[in-house]
């Protein structure tokens, strides 16, 4: 009984040595997946593929009840604003005619701006709810890389943790700690835009953390858009990010944080667009 | 044809369960509360009242197998679930014979290992630094929703495999 005890004993000691070998393994900076792991990503990926049509296809049906029912108020709103963006989509047409005319006339066709989209389905949700990340179904083979940034109608999601061959996962920008810093701006007018930092995402408050770096005599006001700026070398300008919902002095009185609140809704993600930016860092960081 | 049956329908759990919050209404997601699936936990532990023997170990090396398969799929960290899995149903392995084997025994054996399987998750992750909440919120938020769901799956699973999974046993026999 006791060789039994000590074998036993044995076992769970083996076990907890793995465990902390493999955590300090996947918790170390990996450029990449290994073979195995994306093997076993590709082949879930593709079963979930599968699977979560017909699911999505059902819970579909419930949320479009939902809808037909405030379709109404809706279609009033809508109607309203529709009558507005016709004047707006006319300027923006003659501005973008414009820009283009003045970049040929200064010779730069690249921009920040430019990207080129990769769309994608989100097939599933990772259950363990500390860890806030999606699978998508377009993995290298579509072009899609890491630290890529993934963005849906609404705004900014997230960006792309690890991509395998066929699937990838996304973090989310519920999930950003302070190594997923993202720049971004608020855009003013006659060049008095606001630069900061997204620092990470504040689950108390359920805002992003925007340190503003260069301060504006200009009051921050409630309901800002907060754009990235491009400046980090991997995002692409201009994806919207969310809306200032309140700022606060840090705790020394020098800086300020703006709480954003993130322009697109973290929970009910079906399609995404993953943002391959044109121009590589490292250009961007010469100009 | 009983070997492919038991991993078929654990891959299919661990398949699910990437879409299972999608079937909870967005506003239970939406708010604190933090329902996590543990199917394949609850599967397990049928597996090891009813289709392990004293001497078999099928239930545990399973765990161990998928447990690794949901750290690759969906957290990124590996180990953790592979060695809780493990554990857990280990614990379950031993005192299965405590209680004769029925609907509430299994759901009193389901809720023990949700219980222990749940906070040796979160401990290991208050350990590395990816969980920061107070204990008590953790408790309240995700420690009781997550048995009453699991409860309620396991509930469902248990008219639908428990009787035929005496009979793969069985089959083995001869």
């Amino acid at each position: 009984m006791s060789m039994f005890r000590k074998k036993r004993l044995f076992t769970i000691l083996i076990g907890i040595i793995i465990l902390v070998a493999l955590i300090g393994f996947s918790l170390k900076d990996r450029a990449n997946l290994s073979t195995g792991e994306q093997f076993v990503s590709d082949v879930i990926g593709m079963a979930q593929n599968v699977i979560s049509i017909p699911i999505k296809y059902v819970t579909n049906i419930f949320s479009n009840v939902d809808d037909i029912r405030n379709t109404y108020d809706e279609n009033q709103v809508l109607r309203e604003k529709l009558a507005e963006y016709k004047g707006l989509i006319y300027e923006v047409q003659e501005i973008k005619e414009e820009n283009e005319e003045l970049r040929s006339l200064v010779d730069k066709a690249d921009s920040l701006r430019a990207y080129n989209p990769i769309h994608a389905t989100v097939t599933a949700r990772s259950p363990e709810r500390w860890i806030e990340q999606v699978t998508i179904n377009k993995g290298e083979l579509a072009g899609v890389k890491e630290n890529m940034a993934v963005i849906t109608a609404d705004g900014m999601v997230g960006k792309i943790q690890s991509a395998s061959q066929l699937t990838s996962t996304v973090q989310l920008l519920t999930g950003f700690d302070e190594f997923n810093r993202i720049s971004a701006t608020i855009s003013r007018d006659e060049g008095n835009d606001i630069f900061g930092l997204i620092e990470e995402y504040d689950k108390e408050t359920d805002s992003l953390l925007f340190k503003i770096i260069e301060e504006s005599d200009k009051e921050l006001k409630e309901g800002e858009l907060v754009v990235s700026s491009g400046m980090g070398g991997i995002f692409p300008a201009g994806l919207p990010i969310g809306t200032v919902k309140e700022v606060i002095p840090d705790q020394y009185g020098l800086t300020r944080t703006a709480l954003v609140e993130p322009a697109a809704n973290m929970y009910e993600i079906n399609h995404v667009v993953v943002v391959e930016r044109l121009i590589d860092g490292e250009e961007g960081e010469e100009e | 044809m009983r070997h492919i049956f038991l991993p078929l329908i654990l891959l299919l759990l661990v398949v699910m369960e990437g879409v299972a919050l999608d079937i909870l209404p967005s506003g239970l997601i939406d708010s604190d509360l933090m329902i996590t699936p543990h199917w394949v936990l609850m599967f397990l532990v049928l597996v090891a009242i009813f289709y392990d023997r004293r001497n078999s170990y099928h239930s545990i090396i399973y765990a161990m197998i998928f447990g690794l398969l949901i750290d690759i799929a969906y957290t990124g960290i590996l180990g953790v679930y592979m060695f809780t899995y493990g554990v857990v149903i280990y614990i379950i392995h031993e005192l299965r014979n405590m209680l004769h084997s029925n609907i509430y025994s299994v759901l009193l054996f389901g809720i023990i290992s949700i219980i222990i399987s749940d906070l040796i998750i979160n401990l290991i992750y208050y350990v590395v630094g990816i969980m920061d909440a107070a204990w008590m919120d953790y408790a309240m938020y995700r420690l009781l929703p997550s048995i009453l769901a699991n409860s309620i799956f396991l509930l469902i699973l248990y008219p639908l495999l428990a009787k035929q999974l005496e009979k793969w046993k069985n089959s083995g026999i001869k």
